[in-house]
């Protein structure tokens, strides 16, 4: 499978500030691919140099086979984009915006208006008649999503796509991503892991400018579900906790109310030695000691801090 | 140049939509309608105001060359600043509300984005200038019986090509700074430069400075040699819009 994005050794530097270190990335064709990570991470500032928005301080980023510096309108058109916050003419109709897009294109005039009521359903903007001043985030937000699509992209860059939708809003657009599915490459970045749990093949997480984790959805949380270890014993769970959180192997440690421990490790090998030791100098009966199981929200956050030691 | 024609297209239909149908049009209008029957009456209404101070004084009578160089005037001075500040924003609105963004990402390069604006605002700023003109022609034949054309039409069309200078200035200045007073400031700033370079024979002669003074004596039937002056205000205006271009491809938005 051939890679729709293509990123070696990026990095972006703002004065002395480096929003992207050292980023590598390969994205395949016809894959969703989330892009994770917290706010200020860089997730916008790797999309605006993948748009041709921004330039790169160093390292190579092709799309669709092109470096990204030497990207002209025949690769432009192959693409569609949605920036995080997208401005419209406020003084035009959603469907005015639609078809000033197309032409932006030169999509024919049958395409043309096949595709914009389509795109106006998909939206739910089809009897929306005020001008765009006057929509809400949400409207906007469906209305940026389908300015990206009028042109049918090979491949689909969306920057936090469902981040001022309603639930219902978000349902639709998640959907609509899932359909493109093996048609469409897309790449969209956000922090609402159940979006990308639901709908995405292959994720990378991007923390302080790097990534720090890529690889399909099971891959990640089964690799990661190796580093976590679910206790749990009959009495003195909130010593043993303490005892466990002073060893150098664990990671994270929190005790919940019934007794049972969660523990983030990085070495599993000295854990399983050492854990039975500490519950036995407690004097404390052991009910369960099994590897626990990891969702992609354990993933992120072990990855991009936020664990209780 | 894919994407020139439609955005050329949102540029007209943005003038006729938003307030910039009102702006320049309304002072041009308002000028064009009242400057011939001003020149008409100003010297009774003066007369009327202050003749005790006047004394014996007397004023000449009104003819049609000064509803002409009044018009002009008001090309030069007011129309021209109200350009300069309207124009302030004419690429940098466009990055600041996230427009910009939408557009250049499609196919749709810098040069045509800046060229579409620049194109579009100096036909409609010659639409203006032609309406003016032919409304204060018409005007000033009906107050003085008579009006020829060519004094008001080449001092008008002069004063055109200067006010299409200041559009690619004011692109230009619009690229470089981001604020809209920041950068009609810097085309004011211009503007006061000009002005002091025509106080000098040659810069007058051979540059775009003798604009300032060419359509006002053209207004007044005199003869004046204006080929230089709108020739080299045409290719430096040419040249303001490639450096725009050049200016906005380097910039990350």
């Amino acid at each position: 499978m051939s890679a729709a994005i293509r990123i070696t050794g990026l990095t972006k530097t703002y004065a002395q500030h480096h929003a992207l270190d050292n980023v590598d990335l390969v994205v395949d064709e016809g894959s969703i691919f989330g892009f994770l990570g917290p706010n200020g991470a860089g997730k916008t500032t790797l999309l605006r140099v993948l748009t041709g928005l921004a330039r790169p301080t160093s390292g190579v980023v092709q799309i669709l086979g092109h470096n990204v510096t030497a990207v002209d309108d025949s690769i432009r058109a192959r693409i569609g984009f949605l920036p995080d916050v997208p401005g419209f003419y406020d003084w035009m109709t959603a469907e005015e915006f639609l078809r000033f897009v197309g032409r932006l294109f030169a999509i024919d005039r049958r395409t043309l208006d096949e595709r914009v009521h389509m795109l106006l359903d998909l939206a739910g903007l089809t009897d929306v008649k005020t001008t765009i001043g006057g929509f809400s985030r949400g409207m906007k937000q469906r209305l940026g999503v389908a300015q990206a699509l009028i042109n049918a992209p090979q491949l689909l860059l969306l920057d936090e796509p469902t981040s001022a939708l309603d639930p219902m809003g978000r349902r639709d657009v998640l959907d609509m991503l899932t359909s493109l599915r093996g048609r469409t490459t897309v790449f969209f970045s956000t922090h609402i892991l159940a979006d990308v749990e639901r709908v995405c093949d292959t994720v990378a997480i991007l923390d302080h400018g790097r990534v720090v984790a890529q690889g399909p959805i099971d891959e990640l949380t089964s690799r990661y579900a190796e580093r976590k270890v679910i206790l749990e014993v009959t009495d003195a769970a909130g010593q043993l906790g303490q005892d466990i959180a002073r060893e150098p192997w664990a990671a994270s440690v929190a005790v919940g109310p019934t007794g049972v421990i969660e523990i983030t490790v990085s070495d599993m090998d000295a854990a399983r030695r050492t854990i039975p030791v500490l519950v036995a100098d407690r004097h404390t009966g052991l009910c369960r000691m099994e590897a626990g199981e990891m969702g992609l929200e354990d993933v992120f956050v072990s990855l991009v801090g936020g664990g209780t030691k | 140049m894919i994407g020139f024609a439609a955005f050329a297209q949102k540029e007209i239909l943005e003038i006729a939509r938003t307030w910039r149908i009102w702006v320049l049009p309304g002072i041009l209008l308002f000028f064009a309608l009242t400057g011939p029957i001003m020149a008409r009456f100003t010297p009774e209404i003066i007369h009327a105001l202050a003749s005790e101070q006047l004394g014996n004084f007397t004023f000449p009578d009104p003819s049609y060359v000064d509803a002409y160089t009044g018009w002009i005037k008001n090309l030069s001075q007011t129309a021209l600043f109200a350009l300069i500040i309207v124009y302030g924003s004419i690429v940098s609105s466009e990055r600041r509300s996230g427009t910009a963004v939408l557009v250049l990402t499609k196919p749709v390069s810098r040069g045509s984005f800046i060229l579409a604006k620049a194109t579009v605002h100096s036909a409609f700023l010659a639409v203006l200038v032609v309406i003016g003109t032919a409304v204060t022609w018409g005007l000033t034949a009906v107050v003085f019986g008579e009006a020829p054309g060519q004094a008001l039409w080449s001092a008008a069309l002069a004063w055109l090509v200067f006010g299409i200078l200041f559009i690619a200035l004011m692109t230009f200045l619009s690229v470089l700074i981001a604020p809209a007073a920041g950068a009609a400031g810097a085309g004011l700033g211009v503007y006061a430069l000009i002005s002091i370079a025509s106080l000098w024979t040659p810069l007058s002669r051979w540059s775009p400075a003798g604009l300032t003074a060419i359509p006002t004596t053209l207004a007044l039937g005199k003869p004046v040699d204006a080929f230089w002056p709108v020739c080299t205000a045409l290719l430096l205006a040419a040249g303001l819009i490639a450096l725009a271009a050049a200016a906005f491809q380097r910039k990350e938005l």
